[in-house]
């Protein structure tokens, strides 16, 4: 297969996280009885009118700060006009003249590079209800009619599926951080299409173009895009052309299928929508939404590395987002911050995940999660001795010191009675003793494990393994 | 200045709004659709026309609505009005077809 320049451009439809529709006020749900979300306005009835959601706006303009877009200050709707059965008003209200967002980007790193996804606009609209087609038939759920979306844009600037992995990820980030959305491919409340096309050098004019419509995950638009480029290539080296065409990812079969919908025409004949008057946006609005913005995955990511959490814990925290809330309240005190990172990710994790509990389900206060951070940080307690009172500790109200007392945890920290016992385990085992000096290293793992053993686990193995090495070096 | 719509323009028309049209009446709106169009090019001759842009029949500015949720309709009313049903779906003839 000859070598080409891949071309792509991803088009993203999110739903906002409010509690009713942009145009209506029944309740924006997800995994309800079918057709159990509706009022007149959504069913598109005769003589029904639109009332746009404050909400939706607040929303847009948050997703339009965190993708860097610049905010329009004066907008309104479209009609975008078709006969299909995903919407029985026959236009979708949309905005195609006057997108609230434009010329924003997100940053990714490719290969250690930094690159700018350019986002050429950002606009809201109303979600069609649900299809799905079963034998004969296709079956209309009106519960998604008239959700609220933000349609979010690229210029046909990415070069490979991976970029476009990356650059998926990275959006999905930052409207769930933003609260914007709860962005949740596999319910559909964030659905990417992606526009691909090759050519055999820059100067070239773009290729056909292939759409790839509603691909269900982030790895399988990678995959999807890498399987049209190849197909469009070899297409290529064939010396055939082909019409612009939609697609659809199979998962079964690993590829994109030509998707052939009746009743096209993409005449949609937008023209603005009359029951809905110009919308304006002040800067105290914009600077008002500003402030609700937390801190975002970035900035928390830089944060945790200068606070001493290495940089693979620094992302597993942001990866997940109630440890990370958990661990932002705590950055003003004066902790172990590593030791906070590792507790968070290791026994913690263990345990909520096993538990299927959140945080704000324990009674691990900040407080107590603190004492706990500082027990661990200065060898009062193990690693093993949080495993045992771990479940207590996340459960109980009563402190750390009570726990570990009625555990009947006795760490021993008296250096003289360490000495002891190490001596007894050095008299035990002269060989090793003498192996260790001879320079076999794996002398001293031995003599260590028959130093716990001997304290029955009471030793924090760090301050053992100390004292053994000076023991053994005299 | 042409003073009709080409025959496909109008079956164009007729497709987008789902309609059947017959020989004799392409023929009609071929003319009738023209005069149309060339009464709203009239419209744009006013002064200004470009400068005011007007969407809908008042000035004031959209009145947001707050996010609390309504009343909502019983799923048993809304199948009512429905011709077909499958189950609490509304259902309508196939919309869809791939090949592999």
């Amino acid at each position: 297969m000859s070598n080409y320049l891949p071309t792509i451009g991803i088009e993203v439809h999110c739903e906002l996280k409010t509690k009713t529709k942009i145009f209506s006020n029944s309740i924006n749900g997800y995994g309800q009885m079918a057709n159990s979300l509706t009022n007149v306005v959504d069913l598109g009835y005769p003589g029904t009118l639109p009332t746009l959601n404050k909400e939706v706006i607040n929303l847009a303009i948050k997703a339009a700060l965190v993708l860097n877009c610049k905010i329009r200050r004066q907008m309104h709707f479209d009609r975008k006009n078709y006969f299909y059965p995903d919407n029985p008003k026959n236009y979708q209200i949309t905005q195609a003249e006057t997108p609230i967002g434009y010329d924003g980007y997100v940053e990714i790193e490719v290969n250690g590079k930094k690159k700018k996804i350019e986002i050429e606009e950002m606009h809201i609209e109303e979600d069609t209800c649900k299809s799905t087609h079963r034998g004969d038939k296709t079956l209309l759920d009106f519960n998604r009619a008239g959700v609220p979306l933000i349609e979010i844009v690229t210029k046909p600037c990415m070069e490979s599926g991976e970029e476009a992995k990356l650059y998926l990820e990275k959006l999905r980030e930052l409207l769930f951080y933003s609260d914007v959305s709860d962005c949740k491919m596999e319910e559909g409340s964030m659905r990417a299409d992606a526009n691909v096309s090759i050519r055999k050098q820059e100067s070239d004019p773009f290729g056909t173009k292939a759409e790839i419509k509603n691909i269900g995950s982030i790895s399988n638009v990678k995959l999807s895009i890498e399987k049209e480029i190849e197909r469009q290539a070899q297409l290529y080296d064939e010396g055939k052309t082909f019409p612009p065409q939609t697609r659809r990812f199979d998962t079964k079969l690993n590829d994109t299928v030509l998707m052939r919908v009746k009743e096209t025409g993409n005449d949609y004949r937008y023209f603005p929508e009359p029951d809905i008057p110009f919308v304006y946006i002040t800067d105290e609005q914009i600077d008002k939404v500003k402030k609700t913005i937390p801190m975002l995955p970035d900035a928390r990511r830089e944060k945790y590395i200068s606070l001493g959490i290495s940089e693979v814990n620094a992302k597993k925290l942001v990866g997940h987002r109630s440890l990370s809330d958990y661990l932002n309240e705590l950055l003003e005190e004066k902790i172990d911050f590593k030791t906070a990172g590792n507790l968070l990710l290791g026994d913690i994790s263990a345990y909520l995940n096993k538990e299927e509990k959140e945080m704000k389900d324990t009674t691990l206060t900040k407080e107590r999660f603190m004492d706990l951070v500082n027990k661990v940080s200065d060898n009062t307690l193990t690693s093993k001795n949080v495993k045992e009172i771990l479940d207590k500790v996340m459960t109980s109200e009563k402190s750390i010191d009570e726990i570990t007392k009625e555990a009947g945890i006795q760490n021993i920290t008296d250096n003289s009675a360490i000495i002891e016992m190490i001596k007894k385990v050095m008299e035990a085992n002269p060989e090793s003793v003498t192996d260790y000096k001879a320079g076999k290293d794996r002398a001293i793992k031995y003599l260590m494990g028959q130093v716990m053993k001997e304290s029955k686990g009471t030793l924090n193995p760090k301050m053992a393994m100390d004292v053994l090495k000076e023991e053994l070096n005299k | 200045m042409n003073n009709k719509l080409t025959k496909e323009e109008v079956l164009h028309v007729a497709h987008l709004a789902r309609i059947k049209v017959g020989e004799e009446e392409i023929e009609k709106y071929q003319v009738e659709l023209k005069q149309l169009l060339n009464d709203v090019d009239k419209i744009k001759e006013v002064d200004g026309y470009d400068e005011e842009r007007m969407i809908a029949p008042w000035e004031r500015d959209a009145v947001l609505r707050d996010d609390e949720p309504g009343e909502m309709l019983n799923p048993k009313e809304v199948l009512k009005n429905a011709p077909r049903h499958s189950g609490n779906y509304i259902a309508v003839p196939i919309v869809i077809s791939e090949e592999a």
